[in-house]
């Protein structure tokens, strides 16, 4: 439980995670399909908790324009 | 009931004896309402020892003659040379000295005459503009995102009026002295507001009035104010108006501008930048974040496809692997070799590969695609034999 949280709060990680899962499908030399699945299973979960996180983010970021927004028309007005 | 009142009173005072003393007194107190500007020709200048100036105001027309002096503490403030033959203006009161007697005490005094203000002005500009006290190289800038301002002008009046309707609301401290600004007499009055702001902390000091003739500003070309200004612990921003001769203490100022609408303008101007740029920071960080935030979806979003796309291939490699080791065993499949016409010669258990597998009369066993053929060895014929 505690490793999923971790996974999911770490966005700039899990993106170096994937950017080497990729890579390592373009530099495979040897068809080793049982390494590439885990690889892809591993992808999907990254994935999946990345976007639950940015989700997160955007929404937080949509809280925070809401203010800044609401400050300027207070002080316009 | 008040004539019987005022008709005791006077009988009391018609009978009442003063001292000397007292009756001095008490006709200086009615002087005292006789305070005017009066106008003449000064005569019989003399310094006194102790600075004081003692002189006659004599009149054009008839040679009428007014005993005056002028303390030197007031002397010293208006740059005025009193000397026989100028024409001057003095305002004061008249008043009688206990031992000297009949004078009038002049407050300030001025030059006489427009040509003669102007001519004492030229004289002034010229002699602190060789000082260097006019020099652009003097001007102070003024500080960034003031807060603390210190305002000297006349309270009544548009001016102060005009500068707080122009001044925003950035959070300024403005502490003001109501002081006079109009003619000789305001000399003495700004020159104790700059001492009061001297000792106060304050960023900017701002001195105010509105426009009007060389004669109504002389204050504000008097030379001790002018050094006070050219010398002040801050910058000092002038809105003096003004039609032809820009007054001294405008040009010494670090900041001159015509109206009280300019200068504050001018406290507002970093204030004002700031705001906006705050506003356009505010806006840049939002679009580049969401930029961000786009980048990361996009990024997962190619991740995805990368890895899904990565295992395709693999999986289409790990095939065409599977499907070339299938063609490679099936080519190499005996059972089709026999096919095509090739056998298998076995000597007992021993496949037949060189002559010296066998032995003549040996039984061999050929077998071929669909049986076995049994044979004997009637030669043997070497390659090289």
């Amino acid at each position: 439980m505690i490793k999923e949280k971790s996974k999911e709060k770490n966005l700039n990680s899990n993106l170096k995670r994937l950017s080497e899962i990729t890579d390592w499908f373009d530099n495979q030399q040897e068809a080793d399909v049982e390494e590439g699945l885990k690889k892809v299973k591993e992808a999907v979960e990254l994935i999946k908790a990345s976007k639950a996180r940015l989700k997160n983010v955007e929404n937080e970021f949509k809280e925070i324009k809401k203010e800044i927004d609401g400050e300027d028309t207070v002080t316009n007005s | 009931m008040p004539f019987i009142v005022r008709n005791i009173n006077k009988t009391t005072m018609d009978e009442k004896i003063f001292t000397v003393s007292e009756y001095v007194d008490r006709l200086n107190e009615g002087l005292r309402k006789y305070s005017a500007k009066v106008i003449g020709e000064v005569s019989s200048a003399n310094l006194g020892p102790t600075g004081h100036v003692y002189f006659y105001l004599k009149d054009d027309k008839d040679q009428s003659l007014l005993k005056c002096v002028i303390f030197k503490s007031k002397y010293d403030l208006y740059g005025v040379e009193i000397k026989d033959g100028v024409k001057i203006i003095a305002f004061g009161s008249p008043n009688m000295h206990k031992q000297y007697g009949f004078s009038f005490v002049a407050e300030t005094i001025e030059y006489a005459g427009e040509g003669l203000l102007k001519k004492e002005y030229e004289k002034l500009k010229k002699k602190l503009s060789e000082q260097g006290l006019f020099e652009p190289a003097r001007k102070r800038p003024l500080p960034k995102y003031p807060q603390r301002i210190g305002i000297i002008t006349a309270l009544k009046g548009a001016v102060i009026a005009d500068f707080s309707n122009n001044l925003e609301k950035f959070g300024f401290r403005v502490k003001m002295i109501d002081c006079r600004v109009d003619g000789q007499i305001a000399v003495n009055d700004l020159l104790l507001s700059i001492k009061t702001f001297k000792k106060q902390d304050i960023e900017v000091l701002v001195i105010m009035r509105g426009g009007g003739s060389l004669e109504s500003l002389i204050a504000f070309n008097n030379e001790r104010l002018v050094l006070e200004v050219a010398n002040f612990k801050v910058p000092v921003i002038a809105a003096i108006g003004h039609h032809k001769d820009v007054p001294l203490v405008a040009m010494a100022a670090d900041v001159s501008v015509s109206t009280p609408t300019v200068a504050a303008n001018i406290l507002n101007q970093s204030w004002s930048q700031a705001a906006l740029s705050l506003e356009r920071y505010q806006r840049n960080i939002k679009d580049h974040f969401q930029n961000i935030l786009l980048n990361v979806r996009m990024a997962l979003d190619s991740a995805l496809a990368k890895t899904f796309s990565g295992f395709n291939a693999l999986l289409l490699r790990f095939k065409k692997q599977l499907e070339y080791i299938e063609k490679a065993i099936s080519a190499n499949n005996p059972e089709r070799r026999l096919a095509l016409g090739y056998s298998i010669a076995k000597c007992g258990d021993k496949i037949i590969r060189r002559t010296a597998d066998v032995r003549l009369e040996d039984d061999i066993d050929l077998r071929v695609m669909d049986g076995t053929i049994i044979s004997k060895i009637k030669k043997i014929n070497k390659k090289n034999d």
